[in-house]
């Protein structure tokens, strides 16, 4: 039994924990499992977080052995949940001491408030305090390499996947789904339907979540042109706000009565401001095509930012408004009909010729060459695609999309301002273009949800959104490359030794 | 597998349909032009608070916030309905303060909004909530033009820099017998604004602007543009912006040769986070500070301010005063027009921005509150501070 | 479908044709005649005011350079941007923050501890008091700051190496776009978790009094002719060079050489240029690439904190944001010199640095544009002379 092993992922653990108390994370677990079951305090959420970690290091411990003895068994849970006790309790006697000193722990680290430190002292003194945790995450320890032990012993693993299977197998051969399986329209029926949902969400799910969803739409609309650059391309841009800001400040500033006082239509600039875009793409895209990789995406974030610092300067204010932003966009009008408070319906209506446009593309010819290219473009220059060519339409294509995005975002907002086109705005579209699936549509569809739906349902964690993305597109790139709902090619692509390796040994694949 | 893939997609839109018929409230036809705001036994009346509360201005919003909460809390209910306040951060941009009033506007709980903080953020969300009928009371947003925009719902307790920038050239001129002076801002609407109104008003008065400067705030290295200002040779630099940025300017003001001119900053420089900031740097600097009249009412807050947030009032920002009163003026708003229908509470939004415009004689922290037509609702006056051995004291000769 | 190649002309941007030398004639005409005429013509600054734009300059390029020699060897070793590589100095300068707030909590920020030990020895040598008191409280400084720089360096070294065993170690077999992307999430993540743990309101570097930014040489430059009570004096205008801006300048440069003489001189530093060159002979030579590449990011890691504490003690403002802008203009520095070489990210640094300072000055140009003058500069040189100034020094099999 390498307990050395076990003594250094105690360590980790340990030192993971440390930092998450840094960070705040107990509290707000606490927090939020206290207000889902209505309990007093936030402690139980925040003691069980860390109790789930000894439990994990306990557990992955004793799984090291296929057979471990209980002696075995008792003696690794036991160290493995030591280690993170003693430097949590460490943690807790240090901070509940220099809390009860009244030192101001605060001006350094933030996250170490009198309440969160209060959560784990309890009432006690520090030192019995910390002694009572890190008997606590021992036992916790002990307790997972025990339940490791036993689901080994008792093969609980296979037992749940035979179970899993069996009630799969259960629901597919009934005959109502076997039938409705079969049946050739199925697949029309259940698309009808969710297009039918989805027109009269507005009407049951209020004001502010359809606003909600109205800025989901607008995303998938920016991720669909970015998976064409990046996805189907190959090229990484993370100046893609650069167009989104094109879109929207055209659309700002043609019909805003400050500072031009055009007023055109929405209808008119809506055009104007999609094909500015697509010009701005082609022209960004002529002098950046023979960059490698990672200086194209450089190059094009010095793009993004040089046009946000302009629109922001003070020497283009008169023609940009600079910093102040532009204001009174105008919305929408059809007929003399205020389509302001059905955005949600055109940027649905928006949403579904990209996805029409970029589907089409996809299976075309245009699509296949930039596959071949993305590949290798070598290759693909010696089989006589155009390179050039096929790299500047990608271009023009996404700058398009986003620019659609940017005039519908202006005109919603009744505002565009410089900051609305910071490089966060990139880095977000390019988080759920990955996330989602590089060069997969329904990926894109899903990474918007998930990136930029979820946040609103989760209101309490909007602190920690941009450390979760952070995390989630390290954690991706390793475990996951090829996004959540990847098109089957992609995951070809990426796994493809995986998929040689395993070949010989599993029967059929899915 | 084909079946799976299609299974769950059937799943899919199931539980979107589940969620779609769960959630939504109808709403409710009634007879005020913007419509009204309806709520059932048990839910809560919807305050909202906007202003800076992450970032380098968020000594700001913490402690207008904090005003606010002392405010709720002190008034109760409303018939019996609790008073829930959201509070919404912009960071200080105004790109936030549109995405934030948006949003405010799309949830029909909320009938009120304390805010917002900056006028740039203010500026843009006007035209947001005139549409949707929200009624806003700002504490702080002090750019004249805010007023004149022509808007119902837009309302504030803070002076305006008009008054302000005016204020400071004389001071300026008279008492601290400046000649020439560089005007200096941020570029956002607070800051150019008010730097335009003291130009103006100090060259009104015989002196010299020799030039202005913008400087991009939340930068660390404004050492460039103050060596160009020190080749103008003022004997003073009026700054309009933001605390964060000015100490970075004044720090950098030695170095870069401006040893002799005089800082002058405005209410947007004054506080404890300017001092903490600046440093040493900061000594002999000006700026603007709203005095708070000396009442029972006022006592009790600093009372409870420091009780509930181990924090002397004044310390973050002059404005918690501010936005006490807003929220208090708001509140007695609703009172007057929230009207009890069986077991629901329904608040007519136009009813309730008139009352708010109707404000007359009420008597706050900030002093006796009358409301104008177009929503200057200010009470206080100006003085101007000095930072002297590292504390802010009144200056020299008022 | 609109045939390209028949609008433009072969090989329209590539090295070695017409278009280019033409482009820089006109451009540098351009210049040159800006130039002239804010200078001599128009002459809105006096030139102590151009001094003052210079040395701002040096200083901020140093502190440019020292952060680019860390992207550089990433650079050359992995073939891959560390976007994270700026919120690691950004964690040494919080680090270097916490030591002096540390001191001086305790009251040791100033403390004079060396000073009886220099006065003794000063008596023994006859040197006078004075000298002995001030050579006393500069070597208590010294070794103040010199802890606030070694902590925020080895906190700057821990966390790239820890970036590098977490986030790229796994990812090195992938295409390019992979660890990129990884990079990008690892930046965000560093600079939330400093957000979260330290706060978002912008902090400032209490720097011991005799390190007071204010504090300096003051030279005197140009000047005029001035009437003093019937006498002319030719009087110059007072410029401040501060101390701690001569420290970042010379402890830049140190860095680079011991930089140069670990890549040259030591077996690490062969090891290093072999990686580099090519990975799989230097695999079958013997040398451990896992090895090799953390030490690569552990000297970055040095760097990037040495860089940090620099730009704390003096400019001062500190915020979890800090390490992103310099980080970018400190690539762009290390592409200007030539990526992959060490001379080059140095002189890239420093010259960005003084174009930074003395551009908008000289193009007159206002001031807040200043950043668009740094991008344009990364654009103009990705576009027209990818290799640098000094040139690359990459291996042939570019990955």
């Amino acid at each position: 039994m390498n307990l050395g092993a076990t003594l250094r992922r105690g360590l980790l653990v340990g030192i993971v924990a440390l930092f998450l108390f840094l960070l705040g994370l107990p509290t707000l677990v606490g927090n939020v499992v206290m207000g889902w079951f209505n309990f007093a305090s936030a402690a139980p959420g925040a003691w069980l977080l860390l109790c789930v970690l000894a439990l994990w290091t306990g557990a992955a411990a004793v799984r090291q052995t296929t057979q471990p003895s209980w002696g075995q068994v008792l003696l690794n849970g036991l160290l493995a949940g030591l280690l993170p006790g003693l430097i949590v309790g460490i943690y807790v006697f240090t901070t509940g001491s220099l809390i009860a000193a009244d030192a101001a722990v605060r001006e350094w680290l933030v996250q170490v408030t009198p309440e969160a430190v209060g959560l784990f002292t309890v009432g006690l003194a520090p030192l019995a305090a910390a002694a009572l945790i890190a008997g606590v995450l021992t036992a916790a320890g002990l307790v997972g390499g025990v339940l490791a032990a036993l689901s080994v012993r008792y093969q609980w693993g296979a037992f749940l996947r035979r179970r899993w299977q069996a009630g799969r197998e259960a629901i597919i051969t009934q005959p109502v789904v076997q039938k409705s399986v079969r049946f050739p329209y199925t697949r029309y029926i259940l698309y009808g339907l969710g297009a039918v949902l989805l027109l009269i969400a507005p009407l049951f799910l209020g004001q502010y979540w359809t606003y909600t969803l109205g800025l989901v739409g607008i995303y998938i609309i920016l991720g669909v042109g970015l998976n064409v650059v990046v996805g189907l391309a190959g090229l990484l841009d993370l100046g893609y706000v650069a167009f989104f800001a094109i879109g929207a400040y055209t659309v700002a500033l043609l019909t805003a009565p400050t500072p031009h006082g055009i007023m055109m239509s929405f209808w008119l600039a809506l055009p104007i401001g999609v094909v500015l875009a697509a010009m701005a793409g082609v022209l960004l895209g002529i002098p950046v095509l023979r960059m490698r990789g990672d200086y194209l995406a450089i190059v094009t974030l010095g793009f993004g930012e040089i046009i946000r610092i302009l629109s922001k300067s003070d020497v283009l204010t008169s023609f940009t408004g600079g910093p102040r932003g532009v204001r009174s966009v105008a919305s929408p009008v059809l007929f003399g009909f205020d389509l302001s408070d059905y955005f949600y319906h055109l940027i649905l209506v928006a949403i579904v010729l990209v996805v029409f446009l970029s589907h089409r593309l996809q299976n075309s010819r245009v699509g296949r060459a930039w596959m071949a290219m993305r590949d290798d473009e070598d290759v693909a220059r010696a089989m006589g695609i155009h390179v050039l060519k096929y790299k500047l339409l990608a271009f023009a294509i996404g700058a398009s999309f986003a620019g659609l995005g940017g005039v519908l975002f202006a005109s919603r907002n009744l505002f565009t301002g410089p900051e609305d086109h910071a490089l966060l705005v990139s880095i977000n579209v390019l988080c759920l273009v990955i996330v989602g699936g590089m060069g997969s549509i329904p990926g894109v569809v899903m990474g918007s949800l998930v990136l930029k739906g979820l946040p609103e349902l989760l209101r309490e964690l909007s602190d920690y959104r941009m450390l979760a993305f952070g995390t989630l597109l390290v954690l991706m790139m390793i475990l996951r490359p090829e996004g959540l709902w990847p098109s089957k090619r992609r995951r070809m692509e990426l796994h493809e030794e995986d998929e040689q390796m395993a070949k010989p040994a599993t029967g059929d694949s899915p | 597998m084909k079946t799976l893939r299609r299974m769950s997609v059937a799943i899919l839109i199931v539980t979107l349909a589940a969620m779609v018929l769960a959630c939504g409230a109808q709403p409710y036809e009634c007879t005020d032009e913007w419509g009204c705001a309806v709520f059932e036994a048990g839910e809560t009346i919807k305050l909202a608070y906007v202003g800076p509360m992450t970032g380098d201005y968020s000594a700001f919003g913490v402690d207008i916030s904090r005003g606010v909460e002392l405010a709720v809390k002190d008034h109760g209910t409303v018939q019996g309905f609790n008073i829930e306040i959201i509070v919404e951060d912009t960071q200080g941009a105004s790109e936030q303060g549109a995405a934030v009033a948006n949003k405010l506007s799309a949830d029909s709980r909320v009938v009120a909004v304390v805010g917002h903080t900056f006028s740039g953020s203010t500026e843009v969300s006007i035209p947001i909530y005139d549409k949707s009928g929200v009624v806003m009371m700002s504490p702080s947003a002090t750019n004249p033009s805010l007023t004149g925009l022509g808007s119902s719902v837009f309302n504030r307790v803070a002076f305006t820099d008009e008054m302000q920038g005016q204020a400071a050239a004389q001071y300026i001129y008279e008492t601290l017998g400046a000649r020439q002076i560089v005007v200096m801002h941020d570029g956002g609407a607070y800051g150019q604004g008010l730097a335009g109104v003291c130009a103006d008003a100090f060259e009104g008065l015989g002196g010299t602007v020799l030039g202005t400067e913008a400087v991009t705030p939340g930068e660390a290295d404004y050492s460039a543009p103050l060596a160009a200002v020190a080749a103008l040779d003022p004997d003073l630099v009026y700054f309009g912006g933001y605390d964060a940025d000015a100490a970075v300017l004044v720090s950098q003001m030695a170095g870069a040769g401006l040893q002799e001119a005089m800082f002058f900053g405005c209410d947007g420089t004054y506080g404890a986070n300017y001092l903490n900031l600046a440093g040493s740097s900061a000594e002999g600097t000006f700026s603007t500070y709203v005095p708070i009249p000396e009442s029972e009412a006022f006592s009790k807050f600093r009372t409870d301010y420091q009780a509930d947030y181990g924090q002397e009032q004044g310390e973050l920002s002059p404005f918690s005063p501010h936005g006490y009163d807003s929220a208090a003026l708001l509140l007695n708003a609703l009172d007057k027009v929230a009207v009890k229908s069986g077991d629901q509470l329904i608040i007519p939004r136009k009813a309730l921005a008139d009352a708010v415009r109707a404000t007359a004689d009420y008597s706050g922290l900030t002093g006796n509150i009358s409301c104008t037509a177009v929503g200057e609702c200010a009470a206080a006056s100006i003085k101007f501070m000095q930072v002297q051995g590292g504390e802010w004291t009144e200056g020299p000769g008022q | 479908m609109v045939d390209l190649k028949k609008i433009l002309p072969k090989r329209f941007f590539s090295r070695g044709n017409w278009v280019q030398p033409v482009l820089a004639v006109v451009f540098s005409a351009f210049l040159l005649w800006r130039l002239y005429r804010i200078l001599f013509v128009e002459q809105i600054y006096g030139p102590d005011t151009w001094v003052k734009f210079a040395i701002s300059g040096l200083i901020l390029g140093s502190v440019y350079a020292v952060i680019a020699l860390g992207y550089t060897l990433v650079y050359g070793i992995l073939f891959m941007i560390n976007f994270a590589h700026g919120e690691v100095m950004m964690l040494g300068a919080y680090t270097g923050y916490f030591t002096l707030e540390a001191f001086r909590g305790a009251g040791m920020l100033d403390w004079n501890w060396a000073g009886p030990i220099v006065e003794g020895i000063a008596a023994g040598l006859g040197a006078s008091p004075d000298a002995a008191t001030e050579a006393g409280a500069i070597a208590s400084l010294v070794l103040v700051v010199l802890i606030a720089f070694v902590l925020g360096m080895l906190v700057s070294m821990l966390t790239a190496i820890g970036l590098e065993r977490i986030a790229y170690r796994p990812l090195r077999q992938a295409p390019r776009l992979v660890p990129l992307i990884s990079a990008i999430g690892a930046s965000l993540f560093l600079q939330n978790a400093a957000q979260l743990m330290f706060g978002a309101t912008p902090r400032v570097y209490n720097n011991p009094t005799l390190l007071n930014r204010d504090a300096g040489w003051t030279l005197l430059v140009g000047g005029e002719w001035v009437e003093y009570a019937g006498v002319t004096v030719w009087e110059g205008k007072p410029v401040l060079i501060t101390y701690t801006g001569v420290i970042t300048f010379v402890m830049s440069i140190l860095l680079m050489v011991l930089l140069l003489i670990l890549v040259q001189r030591t077996k690490m530093g062969k090891a290093m240029r072999a990686v580099a060159e090519d990975k799989q002979t230097a695999a079958l030579m013997g040398i451990d690439i896992d090895r090799v590449i953390g030490n690569t990011f552990a000297v970055s890691g040095l760097l990037a904190g040495a860089a940090g504490v620099l730009w704390g003690l003096h400019m001062g403002r500190l915020n979890p944001i800090v390490g992103f802008l310099p980080g970018l203009k400190a690539f762009t520095a290390a592409v200007l010199g030539g990526i992959g070489n060490v001379a080059g990210a140095m002189m890239g640094g420093i010259t960005l640095g003084v174009l930074e300072a003395l551009g908008p000055g000289l193009l007159g140009m206002p001031f807040q544009l200043k950043d668009v003058l740094a991008f344009s500069i990364l654009v103009l040189v990705l576009i027209f002379r990818p290799q640098g100034i000094l040139g690359e020094v990459l291996s042939e099999k570019k990955m």
